[in-house]
């Protein structure tokens, strides 16, 4: 769900570390117990590796020691704001498989974006490049979903008045899910770039005050394990 | 109709007609020179993320040795 799903997205993105999306319940934990074993995996921060920071949102933080693997970083969530339950990520995941049989469980691309939605500068051209490589792939034939999709989560203005425009039955069926079409069809793309930083801003200060008991929690596991060291 | 050129350079474009099992590669490719150079594992501190910890510790570079550095600068 992280740097390596975004590359194969479509998006340019050079990611050192490996981000997954994991079922949190505990015999899935003990399956991953077994490959971070394999990994020679510590875990490097706070909190500790247990199911219920897995539940309340928090991501768990590893460093791989086998020799294959020596330094890898791996970060594992199981809930993120937004986005939906692990058991709808993975039906609605997509599967790619490399020549030599690997397959690439990711999450698909509209759960992505909304996990990308988050406080962080980085992440929002991210966003805007993952849909916009989306939208040049597929918009000469168009799927009623697809449509949605950009819609909804396009961040290029010049790209939305230009769906707008080819299609503005849909736009407006959709403004109550995202008012800024209410514009679309007729902004100029100054304004529409106004509405969409308006609108990032709105994202990541939602995303702030998300994390805000969640930051105290690590706060206090980090001093907790400064007293025990 | 605008296109992929148009908006966001050759260069851009280019990554994103590739197939997803062409960017993989791709980026496989600079992973390794990346390694190869002596680059670090470590994901760049990232001040705007929740899970930012200063007195996190780092690893070392993956060949031992003390990393990339600037030798040179260009007048900006």
């Amino acid at each position: 769900m992280g740097g390596q799903a975004c590359v194969l997205y479509g998006a340019a993105e050079f990611s050192r570390d490996t981000d997954f999306a994991i079922l949190a319940s505990t015999a899935n934990l003990s399956r991953l117990r077994v490959a971070l074993a394999d990994l020679k995996a510590e875990v490097i921060a706070v909190p500790p590796f247990e199911l219920k920071y897995l539940r309340k949102g928090h991501a768990i933080h590893f460093r791989c020691h086998a020799s294959e693997a020596d330094g890898m970083r791996v970060d594992v969530m199981t809930k993120m704001r937004g986005v939906d339950s692990f058991a709808k990520l993975w039906h609605r995941r997509v599967t790619l498989q490399a020549e030599d049989g690997t397959s690439y469980e990711l999450m698909s691309l509209p759960d992505l974006v909304k996990a990308k939605k988050t406080q962080r500068d980085k992440d929002w051209p991210m966003i805007r490049r993952l849909v916009e490589a989306d939208y040049f792939r597929h918009r000469e034939e168009p799927k009623r979903s697809r449509l949605g999709f950009w819609f909804l989560e396009l961040r290029t203005a010049e790209l939305l008045i230009e769906l707008a425009a080819e299609h503005p039955k849909v736009s407006r069926k959709l403004i109550k899910q995202r008012p800024l079409l209410k514009i679309a069809g007729s902004a100029t793309e100054i304004d529409l770039t106004e509405a969409l930083s308006e609108e990032e801003r709105l994202e990541r200060e939602a995303d702030r005050q998300y994390w805000i008991p969640l930051k105290a929690e690590l706060e206090q596991l980090r001093r907790a394990r400064l007293r025990s060291v | 109709m605008i296109s992929a050129e148009q908006l966001v350079g050759e260069e851009l474009a280019n990554w994103y007609s590739l197939t997803p099992m062409e960017r993989w590669r791709e980026s496989v490719k600079l992973w390794r020179e990346y390694v190869a150079m002596g680059g670090s594992l470590d994901p760049e501190p990232d001040t705007q993320s929740p899970f930012f910890d200063p007195a996190a510790p780092s690893s070392r570079p993956v060949d031992g040795r003390s990393g990339l550095r600037v030798v040179r600068r260009g007048r900006v």
